[in-house]
């Protein structure tokens, strides 16, 4: 099922190296570790999953993962560079360039339209012609009609397209997926999650999703689980049972 | 309903940083109001009893016949409940050790003064002490030059016609005193009833009574109206109000003040408005819910108006704790500013402008976004509505625009400042209107990029709906703001220029002609140069175009100047302050005309080329009216009613000439020396008048800078209150750009950018606004001239442009502290 960590030898530099990542959140009686110990490999063009059930910690840990928040313990080394070493500055650099986001939540802004909030990503790595590509990004989920309308405008669906053409934007190595289609009725999620992991291998991105949706982990090449903030991976303890 | 009304109570609304707004600008609305009012109330009693000390009662009517107005007029008056006193006034020789001397002699009832303080000094080096009432009976209070003229020591008796009265004191001041250029000789204070005995008023004397009224302003004014009617030409009522040196500042300061709370209530109501729309905006996710639970519209609508009452109640309560003791706090300035103590008047009339603001700001302002909460469909829990936010918009705006004339039209009782804020507010809207599509047109061209100035226009591009609403607000409180600043400016200026440092506080009368020059000698050898000399010839204008004038002109008319020896003089140029309004200055060798002072040519409806008589002596002028001309009355120096030509209708009359000059109160001492060499020469001291007028001035400042920083304080909520309105927006798309890779400096950089922009547009817009504004307030209402501000002008825009830049660093504070998924988390 996996063949790349069969071949444990000279294989290329992982796209995400996570050793013994622990995460505390400090309450005002006492401390909630929400991540204990969490060790993994992923490497570049794979797809992963992350399934817990709410609250397990798996959106804590995509965070961390992506380098929005920075651990209490342990490292993260995203793409070659050590984010928990990294400046808050440098980290954005990193995420302007090499990271794509897809929220459950969508997360674009109100004020912008569709075109628009594809651009942004795009403004901000200061590419040449922002306007073009996200045209071209938009017409390419099935938007190519509406472009210029706000986000509320949009269904869910097609506000959760928008969000995935603002990912794709700006060509990252990464993408991470906080419950792509949590928001989305089984249909629209289907017709997400197929543009989603399409996309994925035409551009040759690396995916690491967050979900609690079994069928849209199945379609990723590894799955984890998460359960009180420690990460196992059931098919490498089937590998190595077997 | 009980868990409706517990997401309704104010103490959980405190938490909402909207209702938070609306709250401190009710309370600042309320809290101005109420202290401008109780505070103008106060500063008006204050200063009309500090002014009415100048005519030594509230009102007087001066009989200037010769002939004592008939008793029962005093009884009227003190039936009524008014106090009353009398005086005499007339000019007699007096006889000392020393000689004879000319005095002008003022014989006082009891009573005198009803109003203000007597200045008097137990002999020449001895501290001066403040009396509430003339000489008794038998003796007499001189000036403290005549004890030098004529030899005489405190104790001496002095010679008034038949009778002997002892000197008891100096007279250093009179509360009444040395206004009237008809004051030449020293004075001589004594007891009215000792007149008589003296003989000296005879038949055809040239004597003046003068009867002194005090008491409440309403039964002031009754007794006016009894007593008008049988008022004769040439009876004179003169009221504080009618003096033409404090009117001006009284009436003045009085409209500055209520421009001021117009202002700052204008400002809190933008405020209001901006935040309950906000908050409006905010609720209809919960009405949403609650309409899902049941909850009918009229039941929402209940809700929320309960919930309005009680912001107005905290607005009231809260203003009132502020306003209260800040009016203290300006009641102890004002007595320390007048060194004596001001009774802390509390005015309950006062209060209620401050309940009406809280009022129409709820209910113009707040209510109609908060009043269309019910209509919001249940469906919102599912999904928001297109359209929704922008719904009802104009509707409010005309709401809010239409309370907001009334209210200013309420305070200032002023239309022409209506208008003027109406014109202002106009040309700001078209500005606004001409900037905004000129700005979507070029900003369309904007393409971003990493570049924090790129960022930043298309930031404001991308807002350009809000920002454009955003520099509307900003512009119109800059405007406001800018406009008081102005105004204040102009107002204090304007009586700087008045009442300079060194204003002529001395005037000199009656200079023989061949003793000008070595007048002028002597106080130029003490560094005391003297001002401009002019003539000075006494006549009474007696026929216009040929018909007596008492019956040219109509009888309603009662005009003092026809019934008293003018002032007539003749000059060349014409003074630096007066201006000609009708014909022409005289020119070079014009020997024919006369130049008449612009109000009383209007009351003897006066017309160029009309021919005036004046009898000077047994002598008749007549010259036409060539000019008329405005005269600044309060400048402190001679003014004239006529002015003729050099060469012109007066030569060869008897002249004295007349001059003013400023004499610091440490040469004082230069007088005696100028009284023993020139015994003849007159000295008119205005030295104390001055200080008074400059001791009102500053109290009226001090007023006025309390006022304004509340004012200011206003704006810098409305400002708050702005961009608090977009602070979820902001922060939600700082969050989102730091994700997206946005380093935090560009972040900052862009916004500080953005936010200067649209400072910056603002400041200049309001600015020109305010310019417009005030144009047109100095034309109708300060009667002051227009010019660019530059002080104002260049760094509005500037200061503008920082405090937004700051305010919009501040909004992004909690975006750059936390983590962005916590932001992004908590935004949700």
């Amino acid at each position: 099922m996996n063949q790349m960590t069969n071949v444990k030898a000279d294989r290329p530099a992982p796209m995400l190296r996570v050793d013994n990542l622990t995460h505390r959140v400090r309450l005002e009686t006492d401390t909630l570790t929400i991540l204990q110990g969490v060790s993994l490999e992923i490497n570049r063009g794979e797809s992963v999953a992350i399934v817990g059930r709410s609250g397990s910690g798996k959106t804590t840990l995509l965070g961390l993962l992506a380098g929005l928040d920075t651990p209490s313990d342990g490292t993260v080394e995203l793409d070659g560079a050590m984010i928990s070493q990294l400046s808050e500055d440098e980290r954005a650099k990193l995420r302007a360039h090499r990271v794509g986001f897809v929220f459950q939540s969508f997360q674009l802004l109100p004020a912008l339209s569709a075109l628009e909030n594809v651009m942004l990503p795009l403004e901000l790595a200061g590419s040449e012609a922002p306007e073009d590509r996200a045209r071209e990004l938009l017409e390419r989920v099935g938007l190519g009609e509406r472009l210029n309308h706000s986000p509320r405008q949009l269904s869910g669906g097609e506000q959760q397209r928008v969000a995935i053409a603002r990912a794709f934007a700006s060509d990252p190595a990464i993408l991470f997926a906080d419950e792509p289609t949590g928001n989305l009725d089984n249909r629209t999620g289907q017709s997400v999650s197929d543009l989603l992991m399409e996309l994925n291998r035409e551009q040759g991105t690396t995916l690491v999703m967050v979900t609690h949706d079994e069928h849209l982990a199945a379609r990723c090449s590894r799955q984890f689980h998460i359960e009180a903030g420690v990460l196992t991976e059931p098919s490498a303890v089937e590998e190595l049972t077997h | 309903m009980a868990a409706a009304r517990k997401l309704m109570s104010v103490r959980r609304d405190w938490r909402e940083r909207d209702v938070r707004v609306v709250l401190v600008a009710l309370i600042i609305a309320v809290a101005t109001v109420a202290t401008i009012a109780l505070f103008a109330a106060q500063l008006q009693r204050t200063l009309v009893s500090s002014a009415s000390s100048f005519l030594a009662a509230d009102r007087q009517l001066e009989a200037e016949n010769g002939r004592e107005i008939p008793p029962d007029w005093l009884t009227e008056a003190q039936s009524r409940g008014l106090e009353t006193g009398r005086m005499v006034e007339f000019s007699t020789m007096v006889f000392g050790a020393g000689g004879f001397q000319l005095v002008s002699v003022k014989a006082v009832s009891d009573e005198y003064p009803l109003r203000g303080q007597i200045e008097t000094q137990a002999a020449p080096e001895q501290p001066r002490e403040l009396v509430r009432s003339g000489p008794p009976p038998g003796e007499v209070w001189i000036n403290p030059r005549l004890l030098r003229l004529l030899e005489l020591e405190i104790g001496d008796s002095l010679e008034v016609g038949n009778r002997n009265l002892k000197v008891s004191s100096l007279l250093v001041r009179e509360p009444d005193g040395g206004f009237r250029l008809s004051a030449l000789a020293p004075r001589v204070m004594m007891h009215v009833d000792d007149v008589t005995s003296t003989g000296v008023i005879q038949e055809g004397s040239r004597v003046e009574y003068v009867y002194l009224f005090a008491g409440d302003d309403t039964v002031i004014e009754d007794y006016y109206q009894w007593l008008e009617p049988r008022l004769e030409p040439s009876h004179e009522w003169e009221g504080v109000r009618d003096g033409e040196t404090f009117s001006r500042s009284l009436e003045r300061a009085e409209r500055f003040l209520l421009l001021g709370g117009s202002l700052a209530v204008l400002l809190a109501a933008v405020a209001v408005a901006v935040a309950s729309r906000q908050y409006a905006l905010a609720q209809r996710d919960t009405v949403a819910l609650l309409k899902t639970l049941g909850v009918r519209s009229r039941g929402i609508g209940r809700l929320y108006l309960r919930r309005l009452v009680l912001w107005g109640v905290t607005g009231v309560v809260g203003g009132l704790m502020v306003a209260l003791p800040l009016f203290w706090l300006l009641t102890r300035l004002l007595s320390e500013v007048l060194e004596r103590p001001v009774e802390f008047h509390l005015s309950p009339q006062a209060l209620i402008p401050a309940l009406l603001t809280a009022l129409v700001s709820l209910f113009a302002f707040a209510y109609p976004p908060i009043r269309r909460l019910r209509d919001v469909p249940a469906m919102r829990v599912l999904r928001s509505q297109p359209g929704e936010a922008g719904r009802g918009a104009l509707t409010d705006a005309a709401i809010a625009i239409l309370a907001v004339f009334g209210l200013v039209w309420l305070y200032a009782g002023e239309i022409s400042l209506v208008v003027s804020l109406l014109a202002g507010l106009a040309l700001l809207l078209g500005a606004l209107g001409l900037l905004g599509w000129l700005l979507v047109a070029l900003l369309r061209k904007v393409r971003g990029g990493g570049n924090a100035w790129r960022l930043a226009l298309v930031g404001l591009y991308r807002h350009r709906r809000a920002s454009l609403s955003q520099m509307a607000v900003f512009a119109m409180t800059l405007m406001l703001a800018a406009t008081l600043v102005l105004v204040r400016t102009s107002l204090l200026n304007d009586w700087q220029a008045q009442l300079p440092e060194n204003a002529p506080n001395h005037f000199l009368i009656n200079i023989a002609p061949d003793a000008v020059e070595e007048v002028g000698a002597f106080w130029q050898e003490r560094g005391q140069p003297l001002n401009q000399l002019y003539p000075m010839v006494r006549g009474r204008l007696t026929e216009l175009n040929g018909e007596p004038v008492k019956e040219a002109v109509s009888k309603d008319e009662r005009i003092g100047a026809l019934n008293r020896e003018l002032n007539l003089t003749w000059m060349s140029a014409l003074p630096e302050d007066n201006e000609i309004v009708q014909g022409q200055w005289f020119g070079q060798g014009d020997v024919d005309g006369v130049s008449v002072e612009a109000e009383l040519a209007e009351k003897l409806g006066l017309a160029l080329g009309d021919r005036l008589t004046f009898t000077i002596g047994s002598e008749k002028v007549t010259e036409p009216v060539t000019s008329i001309r405005t005269v600044q009355w309060d400048s402190m120096k001679p003014n004239f009613y006529m002015a003729f030509p050099p060469d012109g209708g007066l030569t060869d009359m008897p002249a004295t000439w007349i001059t003013s000059f400023y004499l610091p109160s440490d040469e004082k001492t230069a007088l005696n020396a100028f009284s023993r060499s020139f015994p003849t020469i007159s000295v008119l001291e205005i030295d104390h008048i001055i200080d008074r007028i400059q001791q009102i001035v500053r109290q009226v400042t001090q007023a006025i800078e309390a006022i304004l920083a509340l004012i200011l304080a206003a704006a810098l909520v409305v400002m708050a209150a702005v961009v608090s309105a977009t602070l979820h927006d902001r922060q939600r798309e700082g969050a989102l750009l730091r994700t997206l890779g946005g380093r935090q400096s560009l972040l900052v950089r862009s916004t500080m950018l953005e936010f200067a922009l649209l400072g910056g547009f603002a400041g200049v817009l309001g600015v020109a606004a305010a310019e417009v504004a005030v144009w047109a307030l100095q034309f109708r209402m300060f009667e002051g001239s227009f010019s660019w501000h530059w002080q104002v002008v260049l760094p509005v825009p500037l200061i503008s442009a920082l405090v937004l830049a700051f305010f919009g660093r501040w909004q992004l504070r909690p975006v750059l502290n936390v983590s962005p998924m916590l932001l992004l988390r908590r935004l949700e």
